[in-house]
């Protein structure tokens, strides 16, 4: 029997007041939850349904120029630059005047994720424990995104398929662990998006993914494909080889190459593509693949829901996608989020790190708050649920 | 599954075919028909009772871009269908009897195999098999169907066949006969399979299963993969020298593979 209401709440109240501190890629997120203790949580799985009161998401991203991406030094610097005036931001818009006596616990992303831009938050994190004297807790940033998917969605027991800029997996909780059930063998699916955007030297602004869903949208001839390989291998899949073929491509397409009888029509010598065709075919094929390894792991675990979460699952068309395949299985339902939510974002380390303080699972020392980039979804002993 | 499934596999089969679904997988519906789609009267078996064969269709799947789509649907049925029929003439690999197929739109059918569990424990293929054996999960029973196992994946490896989606509900289990405690191991859904020559391919397979095996039956995996490789071994083993170096270069890709997954820690 799961019991969350074993550590109370601090100063006598009946609600968990948490703050969530997330920099592990290029994006700084400060947010703060509140939760309150009611008596249906002491027993039962009752972990996607908190009834969280969302008290303020601030989130600063550290956008490069085109053609660029984000280097951990750089990525760092600015998240040092940045993380007081958020903090401060984030506690003012959740007017908390008194740090020291309504936050119950601070949390943290302990990993996976860029080393520098890691450390940063980390040491901001510690030191606001040491000055407000509140707990700490470091979070599974992949734990963080399910669980924030959870709460905001109901999903009871999904198929979590998390795609994001480091990550691809195809994540199910079985006996108090996210197991991972496929994932990609090289790139992620987000890295492969982002390195095809700085190819094609389209703004890193909001995202470069947005910017290839919207380039995408507007492909004026989407009968027809430009011919990639399908490299779905059983549960998992690879991206680098598609990447890099497509990559020559666009590069063949801005350097005129005559020669390229795929892309240049032979007689004439006009074009037969355009940017927005390589980035519907892209993404057509990278989705399909994505949804496919989705329903397999579905029809191993016998799922019916799935939950899309990670930078990527806010792309309309890859939740219309999953949507569709829903629809074709048994009671088949998907769960998505928008990018409040699925891009990277405080609160959903704040929840999840206040699942694990309610289960009594918090830093006792502060060596215990060493960062570290490689932590594995499945190392994370899940005590919230059953 | 949705009706309008049922009503396209009906409409292309057309209602003379008596259809039952029994599954649905990722990329395929299976059904069980007591039909046989040329001979003119249905077979039956010892006992009298009529045959059962079983139809996997796939259908489009809406998701997909058609031209994809068109272009999986063909490729995965017609190899399957042809992998099946090599691996059928091959001696000691046991896989499902192939009957007819259609690449175009995406159907096949196949010889129907196992039975369902006792205790209600669902259709005899492994997942099912050994999560009924999970009171005393190091039974000889256990041990020698995972041996058994390990020595059909064996065979296949070392034929230069591929599976390319070996998961624990992919390997059905059939009674030897029906007296004895004995199961026969088939592998069964080629859909992803490849004739390959390449130790990357095969590597990536064991990886798989035991990634599957870790994943659906965490606490004992340990020895179940031991055992699974220990079959494995035995039929390398069987061919002197030359087998003995091919086993090592297997397992030694095999562990390389698994330390590629990715973001795994490194203890050292």
């Amino acid at each position: 029997m799961v019991n969350l209401n074993t550590v109370p709440p601090r100063n006598n109240r009946d609600y968990y007041i948490a703050i969530g501190l997330e920099g592990s890629a290029n994006k700084l997120g400060v947010g703060v939850i509140k939760c309150s203790r009611s008596a249906h949580m002491a027993s039962g799985d009752n972990s996607h349904n908190c009834d969280v009161e969302i008290l303020s998401n601030i989130r600063n991203t550290y956008v490069t120029p085109p053609g660029e991406g984000f280097l951990p030094r750089d990525t760092a610097r600015h998240h040092r630059n940045w993380c007081v005036r958020i903090i401060k931001q984030a506690l003012e818009e959740a007017e908390i005047k008194n740090p020291h006596l309504d936050i119950d616990v601070i949390c943290f992303t302990r990993g996976p994720g860029m080393g520098a831009p890691l450390h940063s938050v980390a040491i901001a994190a510690r030191t606001c424990s040491l000055l407000w004297d509140v707990p700490l807790v470091g979070v599974n940033h992949c734990v963080g995104h399910i669980e924030m998917g959870r709460e905001i969605t109901k999903a009871e027991n999904p198929v979590v398929l998390y795609v994001s800029g480091g990550n691809t997996q195809v994540i199910a909780y079985s006996e108090n662990r996210y197991r991972i059930f496929g994932e990609t063998l090289d790139v992620a699916i987000g890295n492969c998006l982002d390195r095809f955007a700085r190819t094609l030297k389209i703004p890193n602004a909001p995202s470069p993914g947005y910017n290839i869903e919207q380039l995408a949208k507007n492909c004026k001839n989407k009968d027809s494909l430009i011919e990639l390989s399908y490299t779905v291998k059983g549960m998992d899949l690879s991206m680098s080889g598609i990447l890099a073929y497509i990559d020559t491509l666009a590069k063949d397409l801005f350097r005129g190459n005559k020669k390229n009888r795929l892309l240049f029509d032979k007689e004439t010598g006009e074009p037969k593509v355009t940017v927005e065709d390589l980035c519907y075919s892209l993404q057509e094929n990278l989705f399909a693949m994505l949804v496919e390894i989705t329903e397999r792991a579905m029809a191993h675990v016998n799922a019916t829901q799935v939950l899309i979460v990670g930078g990527v699952g806010s792309n309309t068309r890859l939740q219309e996608m999953m949507g569709q395949m829903c629809k074709d299985r048994a009671n088949g339902k998907v769960h998505a989020t928008d990018e409040r939510f699925c891009i990277d974002n405080g609160v959903m380390i704040a929840q999840a790190g206040l699942l694990q303080y309610r289960m009594g699972d918090y830093v006792k020392d502060l060596s215990e708050t060493v960062v570290t980039q490689k932590f594995r979804t499945d190392e994370v002993y899940v005590s919230w649920r059953e | 599954m949705s009706q309008e499934i049922v009503d396209t596999v009906t409409k292309y089969l057309t209602p003379n075919i008596p259809i039952k679904q029994i599954s649905q997988g990722a990329e395929a519906v299976v059904f069980t028909s007591s039909a046989h789609p040329y001979l003119p009267t249905p077979e039956h078996d010892a006992d009298g009772k009529p045959l059962q064969y079983i139809i996997k269709y796939r259908p489009p799947k809406k998701y997909r871009h058609p031209i994809i789509d068109r272009q999986l649907t063909k490729h995965r049925t017609l190899s399957e269908a042809r992998l099946l029929s090599k691996l059928f003439l091959i001696g000691g690999i046991n896989v499902p009897k192939l009957i007819a197929t259609d690449p175009y739109n995406g159907c096949l059918w196949l010889e129907f195999l196992g039975e369902d569990l006792p205790n209600n424990s669902g259709f005899s293929n492994l997942k099912n098999f050994l999560w009924a054996n999970v009171n005393d999960p190091y039974n000889d029973v256990v041990k020698s169907t995972l041996i058994k196992v390990g020595e059909q994946i064996g065979l296949l490896h070392f034929n230069d066949f591929c599976h390319g989606d070996l998961t624990s509900s992919n390997i059905v289990l059939a009674r030897d006969d029906t007296q004895s405690n004995d199961w026969k191991v088939f592998l069964i859904d080629f859909g992803l399979g490849s004739m390959s020559k390449l130790v990357e391919d095969k590597g990536v397979d064991l990886y798989v299963l035991e990634r599957a095996i870790i994943s659906t039956h965490s606490a004992f995996s340990d020895k179940y993969n031991e055992w699974i490789i220990e079959g494995f071994s035995n039929v390398y083993n069987k061919h002197g020298k030359g087998g003995e170096t091919k086993l090592k270069e297997v397992l030694k890709r095999f562990s390389d593979v698994r330390m590629r997954g990715r973001k795994r820690t490194m203890i050292g």
